[in-house]
């Protein structure tokens, strides 16, 4: 049995939260009596959730695994618990909540944010440290499940023909890891891809509207964004946050005319106190 | 020990002055409009215009409410629509940076943007050549929570979920 394919296992056991959708205490007993994993299981997987879905997951899960092995999760299980908590009620206002989200704060000073498909999605410390409130960090999280719901990352690939959603290009394998990285490219490579500006302007479009869908306050994204755009461009912490993304001022502009007054009588909890402040 | 006492005792004023005082003193940051905007009485779109505000003009922004700054413009004071401001002066200073995000960040006076210049970063080299951590991604896994969890957590902090359609694209 592949690492990967146990790991894909391991991965579908964990999410006993999000199993509603298919029946999991069959799963579990085929898991027991068929390890090691044989096709059948991952046909299990694919009728519960679909083929395209779980070759989606899949991919994420690749190049989360990838990225975090770039840079790892920042050792503090109550912050990674409240990002968490505070992605997965933002997500669940979205039109995939039952995608088997993932949140984490990773340890790179830079700022930026990263989303792959299927859900993972992680911040970097650098990021979380400009937050003065949850709905700053509700409004980020938005920004990148909007990436995740509209498949911007998995276009790119598609577009690139790396893959093949439906045309079978994995569904041989689901979670065989070489294959997976092979249809990715080099290594995290792909978080790094600009993607077309419009999916960005799209991306804050929907970060705002689920940060206002969960009761947050709508501001906090653009406010994040004008946070950032008070680093100066040489500022090595933001190089390849502005290389790839328009610069925050246009996103804030584009955001601003989208927003135009529709929050004005819109009103929603900032939770200051509540923002679980990382140790320095 | 009542030259200590006091000695302690003024310390403490000064330390929570630097505390209490310091946000205050810094609330007044530098801001430029990013377009044209009227300068309002109050933080609605129906209250009173003072005046109107060109594009580039400097403000100083006050303090925050949903998506109104309270700011001085010159002379005048009032309310502007937050998305019509850019933070800072528009001549972007390269390591002038400061105020609140300094002080959010945790950057300030640190001269850890100067010391680390060079090795910080995740470049793109970094990014390609980085190699699949499975002990990391599972324990980013082990933190995932529920539905049911994260709608508990949601009304301690008294969020309600409510409807709210997506933005068209701006023409």
């Amino acid at each position: 049995m592949k690492p990967s394919i146990k790991a894909l296992v391991l991965f579908w056991l964990l999410f006993a939260g999000n199993a509603h959708a298919f029946d999991f205490g069959k799963l579990e007993d085929k898991l027991k009596t068929e390890l090691p994993v044989n096709p059948k299981l991952v046909e299990a997987v694919k009728e519960a959730r679909g083929p395209d879905e779980a070759e989606e997951i899949a991919i994420g899960r690749q190049i989360a695994g990838n990225l975090l092995g770039a840079s790892p999760l920042v050792k503090d299980a109550k912050l990674q618990k409240y990002v968490n908590r505070v992605g997965e009620w933002v997500a669940s206002q979205s039109e995939r909540p039952d995608l088997p989200w993932h949140f984490g704060v990773i340890q790179s000073d830079d700022v930026n944010a990263f989303a792959a498909p299927g859900g993972y999605i992680f911040v970097t410390r650098g990021l979380y440290r400009l937050l003065q409130n949850e709905a700053d960090l509700a409004g980020v999280l938005g920004h990148e499940i909007g990436h995740v719901i509209r498949q911007h990352h998995l276009k790119i690939l598609q577009q690139s023909k790396l893959v093949d959603l439906g045309g079978k290009a994995l569904s041989k394998e689901v979670g065989g890891s070489d294959k997976v990285q092979h249809l990715i490219g080099s290594g995290a490579e792909i978080v790094s891809r600009s993607l077309d500006k419009n999916a960005e302007f799209e991306a804050d479009r929907i970060g705002v509207v689920l940060a206002t869908r969960a009761g947050y306050d709508s501001f906090g994204l653009p406010g994040v964004l004008q946070q950032i755009g008070h680093f100066a461009k040489d500022d090595g912490d933001v190089a390849l946050l502005f290389k790839t993304h328009p610069h925050p001022d246009d996103r804030l502009e584009k955001l601003g005319t989208a927003m135009d007054d529709r929050f004005d009588r819109v009103k929603g909890k900032t939770l200051e106190k509540r923002l679980y402040r990382i140790k320095p | 020990m009542g030259m200590r006492t006091r000695m302690r005792e003024w310390c403490g004023a000064a330390m929570l002055c630097l505390l209490v005082c310091a946000p205050a003193a810094m609330a007044a940051e530098s801001g430029t409009m990013l377009k044209a905007d009227e300068l309002k009485a109050e933080p609605f779109r129906d209250a009173k215009t003072v005046k109107t505000l060109a594009k580039g003009d400097k403000v100083d922004i006050l303090s925050k409410q949903g998506g109104w700054f309270k700011v001085k413009a010159g002379k005048s004071g009032g309310w502007v629509r937050m998305l019509s401001v850019r933070k800072g002066t528009a001549a972007k200073a390269g390591s002038g940076a400061s105020g609140l995000l300094d002080m959010a960040s945790g950057r300030s006076g640190t001269g850890k943007v100067v010391a680390t210049t060079g090795i910080r970063g995740l470049n793109e080299e970094e990014l390609r050549t980085a190699q699949f951590n499975e002990k990391e991604i599972a324990l980013a896994e082990s933190y995932a929570v529920n539905k049911a969890d994260a709608k508990k957590f949601a009304a301690q902090g008294k969020l309600a979920a409510r409807p709210f359609d997506y933005l068209p694209e701006p023409k």
